[in-house]
C-alpha cells in the first residue's frame, strides 16, 4: 500500500538527511527516552513473544516479518484512525502529486489522491486501477481508459483531459517541481514543447473524455515499471492558474483535491491532517469515517505506539526494533527496502563537454585485484548483525532482493576471506613493505576513503572497514565528509574530487530495474566512472525490445550482476529491511506493492487503539 | 529619549546591511546548494543546470546579492525552494507559534523565577535558600533535550495530561474558544519545560543581587530608620535588584525568537528554530537568509529595549 512513487531513484541519504537533521542530539535522546520510557517493554520481552520472532541470538531475519497485518476479530462499520508521520520536522505541505518532492508530502498524499494505473509485486502496471491500458505492436503507443465513476472529491469527473494537463504543467518552462525526468524527455514531441517550439505535446492526444494517447520515443520494458505519468491534475481547477504559482496555491496546500478514498477535512500546516471518508470513492465506499494524520517525532514514536496515540505510523527507526520487539499492542510488518548501501571506487572523472563518463587506466584503484581483496576483506555479515542486529545483511550483488524477479540470489557475491585476500594482492604485485603494501612498481599506497557523518554508527562502521582494510595491509585513510560536500566531491556536478579513491554511500533503487541511471556510460550518477564496452552492452539490451520477455530480460541482469560481481567497480555491502508497526485493533493493512490491499478497505475491530502491557 | 530611539534605529540600517552581506557571504560558502539533494538519476543534470540559472544559483555573488536585496527592500524574500512557497508567507506561519511559546515561556520564567529568587536571597543560607540553589544547580546541569523528553514522558505519556506534540488539536476550527483554549494547551508543556531549565539563571541573578543589595549602606539607612523589614525588601532591596534582570530582558526576548530547536523537535511543535536548522541542512538559502536577518533584526530591537526599560528603571541612567 506504501509506495514512494515519482522517483525512479532517490537518494536515501536524502531521506536521511531528515531524520538525522539533529545529528546527535535527536540521536541521543532518542535514546534516552527508550530507555526512560519503556522499562515495562524491556522489562517482560515474553509477554508477547508472539508479535515478533526474536530469535535467542538478539538476531532477526526480515524473513519473519509479514507485508500484510494478521486480522484479529470483526471489522466495526465506521470508526477513526490516527497515522503517525514520523519525522523531526513537519511536513512541506506540497499536497499535489504533480509537485511534491519530499516523502512526508507523499505521505500525506496517499489517503486522499492516488494514481490512475496501480502496479504488481513485480512492480508492472495491472488493469486493475482507476485507469487500464492497452500497447501498440510496436511498444511506443498506450492507450489509457479512466473508469467512467473515478471522480474528482469535488464532483467533477476525472478526464483525459486532466491527464493531458498534467503532462502540459510538468513539461512547461515555469514548473516548479522535480518531475520533468527522462520519462518526460521521452515522449514524443515533449522536448519541442518544454523549449517553447511548439504549442502543444505531439505524441500526446486526448481520444474522448476518458480515453488518452501517449506515444514514447522510444519502447522499452521500462515503460511498463514506472515509466508512464499516472497522476492527473485537475484542470477545471488550476487551468487558469499561472503555472509558476500552482505550487503555492491554496488549492495545493490548504485545499488539496485528489480522487483517493479520503478527503481532506482541514490542515494545519506542517502538523496534522484530518480525513474524511470520500463516499463516492471509485473502489468503493472506505469502511473508516475519519483518519487523523498527525507529525511525531522518531524520539517519541514508541511512546506514542504504546500508549495508542497512533494507530500506524509511515516508518519506525529500525535501530529501536530490539529494544522494542516486545511491544504487546502492535503487530510488526516487514519488508525488504529497495535499497542497498555499497563502497565505490573512483575509476575516472566524468567529462563535462561530451556528458560521458572517462576512464582513467592510471587511477589509483585501476586494478579489478585491488578492489576484489578490499571487497574480501570485510565481513559485511558482522556488520549486519553486530551494528543492525541483523536487520541489515550482507549484499550480495547490484539488484537488490526487493526485486525478486530480478535479483539473482544464486549469486554470492565475493566473499569475506582475507587469507584469500592477501595472497590476491600478493600475486598481483602489491608487496608488504613494513606494516603496509605498496604498489606494484614500489610506490608508496596511501587510498583515501570518504564517507557521510550522520547517526550513531557511521563512523564506527566506516572506522571498521578502515580497519578490515588495514589488516590486509591496506593504508586508508578515512575522512568522515557532510552529505552536501559528500557528494559534491564524489561529483554530483560533474567535478570530482581527485583526492577521493573510495566511498561509501546508499542508492535507493526505483521500482524499474534498470540500473542504467547508475552504472551506464552517460549517467553523471555513475560515481565510479566505471565504462566497459561489456557493460553498455548489457544495460543497452536490459532495456532492448527483446526484453520485453521476462526470461530474457532476467537473463541479462543476471549476467549482468555476475559481470559487476567480477569487475568491481563498486561492491554492495548491505541490503536493508523495513519495518512497520501496526496497532492490534487495525484490519486489512499491507506495506509493499501488489498485495492487493487498499485504503478503503482500512477498518479497526474495537473503537479505542490497544494500549501495551506494562 | 525619542531622539535615542530614533538614532538608534538609523544605525541599525547599516548594521543589518553588513549582516546582510556577510550571511550572504557565509551562506554561498557552503558547500552545495538546494538542488545538490537532488541526486536522482532520472533527472537531466540539463535540466537541473536549467533550474540552477533560473534560480541565478550560477551568478556571482554580488550580483545574487543585488537582486535579493532589491526585492528584500520590497518586503520580497523570494521563494523558499524546500517548501516552494515565499519566504515571508512561510515565516509567517511559523513565527506565530515562536512568539506564542516564547511568550508563555518568558511568563512562566519569570513566575518562577521572581518568588524563588527573592526567597533565595532573602533567606540565603537557609534549607529553603540551600533547596532553591540545589535546583539551580540541577537545571545548569540537566541538558535542555534530556529535560525535555522526561518532562513529555512524566505529563505527556505517563500521566496522560498534556498532549503529546503539535500546536493545535487536529480538526479544531480556527478562530473558536475551542481554538485558542486547545493552543494554550498544546503550549503548556513546552513552555513549562523550556521555562523550568531557563529560568535557573534569572534565580541565581535575582538571588546573588539581593544578597549583595542587602549589605548596601542604603539599606542601613533604612533599616536605621526605622523602616518594616517588608518595606525594606519590597521597596529598597527588590526593585534594586530587578535592575539587571530587566536589562536582561530584551536579550531574553532575542534569544526566544530564535527559536529552541530542541523543544520545538521533541514536541514535534512547528516553529522557528525547526525551520532555521532545516533550511540549512538543505540548502534552502532564501530561508536561511531571511531567518538570519531576522534574527538579527530582533537581536539589535533586543538590545535598544533592554536600553530603554534600564532607563526607564533606573534613573541615574540617562541615554543621551
Amino acid at each position: 500500500m506504501r509506495k514512494v512513487m515519482g522517483s525512479r531513484y532517490v537518494f536515501v541519504s536524502l531521506m536521511l538527511v531528515l531524520a538525522l537533521m539533529l545529528g546527535a542530539c535527536t540521536s541521543n535522546g532518542g535514546n534516552g527516552a527508550a530507555e526512560s520510557a519503556s522499562p515495562g517493554a524491556s522489562a517482560e520481552p515474553t509477554a508477547s513473544a508472539s508479535a515478533a520472532p526474536a530469535e535467542d541470538d538478539g538476531l532477526y531475519s526480515i524473513e519473519d516479518f509479514n507485508k500484510v497485518k494478521i486480522n484479529e476479530g470483526t471489522a466495526l462499520k465506521g470508526g477513526s484512525v490516527t497515522y503517525g508521520l514520523v519525522s523531526d520536522t513537519p511536513f512541506e505541505g506540497t499536497l499535489n502529486f504533480n509537485f511534491y518532492s519530499s516523502n512526508p508530502d507523499a505521505m500525506v498524499l496517499q489517503w486522499f489522491d492516488e494514481g490512475l494505473l496501480t502496479w504488481d509485486a513485480n512492480y508492472v502496471y495491472t488493469n486493475d486501477g482507476a485507469a487500464t491500458y492497452e500497447v501498440s505492436e510496436d511498444g511506443r503507443t498506450f492507450t489509457f481508459t479512466i473508469r467512467d465513476n473515478v471522480n474528482w472529491q469535488d464532483g467533477q469527473p476525472v478526464t483525459a483531459e486532466d491527464w493531458l494537463f498534467a503532462h502540459e504543467i510538468i513539461g512547461h518552462k515555469d514548473y516548479d517541481g522535480p518531475r520533468y525526468d527522462s520519462n518526460f524527455t521521452n515522449i514524443e514531441g515533449m522536448q519541442e514543447y518544454h523549449d517553447g517550439k511548439a504549442k502543444t505535446i505531439s505524441g500526446i492526444k486526448v481520444l474522448g473524455d476518458k480515453q488518452l494517447q501517449i506515444t514514447y520515443i522510444q519502447s522499452t520494458p521500462s515503460l511498463l515499471t514506472g515509466g508512464v505519468w499516472t497522476y492527473p491534475l485537475a484542470k477545471h481547477i488550476f487551468g487558469d492558474m499561472d503555472v509558476a504559482k500552482i505550487s503555492s496555491s491554496k488549492e495545493v496546500r490548504e485545499k488539496p483535491i485528489g480522487f483517493g478514498p479520503f478527503k481532506v477535512k482541514s490542515i494545519v500546516p506542517g502538523e496534522s491532517v484530518v480525513f474524511e471518508k470520500n463516499a463516492d470513492y471509485w473502489r468503493g465506499e472506505p469502511a473508516l469515517d475519519e483518519v487523523m494524520l498527525k507529525v511525531i517525532n522518531p524520539t517519541t514514536v514508541v511512546q506514542q505506539l504504546e500508549s495508542g496515540g497512533v494507530d500506524l505510523v509511515d516508518s519506525f527507526p529500525v535501530d529501536q526494533y530490539p529494544d522494542n520487539a516486545g511491544m504487546s499492542n502492535v503487530e510488526f510488518l516487514g519488508m525488504i527496502d529497495r535499497a542497498y548501501t555499497y563502497i565505490g571506487f573512483k575509476l575516472g572523472t566524468w567529462d563535462k563537454e561530451a556528458k560521458v563518463v572517462k576512464p582513467n587506466d592510471k587511477a589509483k584503484m585501476g586494478d579489478v585485484n585491488l578492489r576484489k581483496a578490499m571487497w574480501q576483506a570485510v565481513d559485511n555479515d558482522a556488520v549486519g548483525k553486530k551494528f543492525y542486529h541483523g536487520l541489515r545483511w550482507n549484499a550480495t550483488t547490484l539488484i537488490p532482493p526487493s526485486h525478486p524477479e530480478f535479483h539473482d540470489s544464486t549469486n554470492k557475491g565475493v566473499t569475506y576471506d582475507p587469507e584469500a585476500a592477501k595472497k590476491l594482492l600478493d600475486d598481483a604485485g602489491y608487496k608488504l613493505n613494513g606494516e603496509f603494501r605498496t604498489n606494484p612498481d614500489g610506490s608508496e599506497l596511501v587510498i583515501n576513503f570518504i564517507s557521510m557523518t550522520g547517526g550513531d554508527i557511521a563512523e564506527p562502521l566506516a572506522r571498521y572497514y578502515v580497519q578490515s582494510w588495514a589488516a590486509i595491509g591496506l593504508n586508508v585513510n578515512l575522512e568522515m565528509v557532510e552529505f552536501n560536500s559528500f557528494y559534491d566531491r564524489v561529483g554530483s556536478n560533474g567535478d570530482d574530487d581527485p583526492a577521493v579513491d573510495v566511498y561509501q554511500a546508499a542508492w535507493q533503487v526505483g521500482i524499474d530495474v534498470d540500473p542504467a541511471g547508475l552504472y551506464g556510460k552517460d549517467a553523471i550518477y555513475n560515481f565510479p566512472r566505471f565504462e566497459t564496452e561489456e557493460n553498455s552492452r548489457l544495460l543497452a539490451e536490459g532495456v532492448s525490445e527483446k526484453a520485453f520477455d521476462v526470461s530474457v530480460r532476467q537473463g541479462i541482469y543476471k549476467e549482468w550482476q555476475q559481470y559487476m560481481v567480477d569487475q568491481v567497480p563498486v561492491f554492495p555491502t548491505l541490503y536493508r529491511s523495513e519495518l512497520v508497526p501496526v496497532n492490534k485493533r487495525i484490519m486489512n493493512y499491507a506495506i509493499g506493492d501488489g498485495t492487493g490491499i487498499y485504503l478503503h478497505q482500512l477498518a479497526v475491530s474495537q473503537d479505542k487503539p490497544f494500549v501495551a502491557e506494562k | 529619549m525619542w531622539k535615542t530611539i530614533v538614532r538608534r534605529i538609523f544605525i541599525m540600517i547599516p548594521q543589518l546591511f553588513l549582516l546582510s552581506i556577510l550571511v550572504f557571504l557565509l551562506a554561498k560558502a557552503m558547500p552545495g546548494d538546494a538542488l545538490t539533494g537532488l541526486v536522482d538519476p532520472s533527472l537531466d543534470p540539463a535540466a537541473l543546470e536549467a533550474q540552477r540559472e533560473r534560480l541565478g544559483l550560477n551568478d556571482p555573488w554580488h550580483v545574487q546579492y543585488w537582486n535579493w536585496m532589491i526585492h528584500a527592500l520590497q518586503g520580497d524574500f523570494g521563494q523558499s525552494f524546500r517548501f516552494k512557497m515565499p519566504v515571508s508567507e512561510l515565516i509567517g506561519q511559523r513565527i506565530f507559534n515562536t512568539i506564542w511559546l516564547s511568550v508563555a515561556t518568558l511568563i512562566l520564567t519569570y513566575l518562577i523565577a521572581i518568588p524563588l529568587g527573592i526567597t533565595s536571597g532573602r533567606y540565603n543560607d537557609t534549607w529553603a535558600d540551600r533547596l532553591i540553589t540545589g535546583y539551580t544547580y540541577l537545571g545548569f546541569a540537566a541538558p535542555l533535550f534530556i529535560f525535555g523528553l522526561v518532562m513529555l514522558w512524566l505529563f505527556g505519556f505517563h500521566f496522560d495530561w498534556f498532549p503529546t506534540g503539535g500546536s493545535v488539536k487536529p480538526g479544531v476550527e480556527p478562530g473558536t474558544a475551542a481554538y485558542v483554549f486547545s493552543k494554550i494547551y498544546h503550549l503548556l508543556l513546552p513552555a513549562l519545560s523550556m521555562a523550568l531549565i531557563t529560568t535557573v539563571t534569572t534565580v541565581q541573578l535575582l538571588r546573588s543581587e539581593i544578597i549583595d543589595t542587602k549589605q548596601r549602606d542604603f539599606i542601613l539607612t533604612a533599616r536605621a530608620k526605622g523602616a518594616s523589614e517588608s518595606r525594606v525588601y519590597n521597596r529598597h532591596i527588590l526593585r534594586n535588584s530587578l535592575l539587571p534582570i530587566a536589562a536582561f530582558f530584551g536579550y531574553e526576548i532575542t534569544g526566544l525568537i530564535g527559536g529552541t530547536v530542541f523543544i520545538e523537535s521533541i514536541f514535534s511543535y512547528p516553529g522557528m528554530g525547526q525551520l532555521f536548522l532545516s533550511s540549512i541542512s538543505l540548502r534552502d538559502f532564501s530561508v536561511v537568509t531571511a531567518l538570519v536577518l531576522l534574527y538579527g533584526l530582533a537581536s539589535i530591537l533586543g538590545a535598544l529595549i533592554s536600553d530603554l526599560i534600564l532607563s526607564i528603571v533606573d534613573p541615574r541612567i540617562r541615554i543621551k
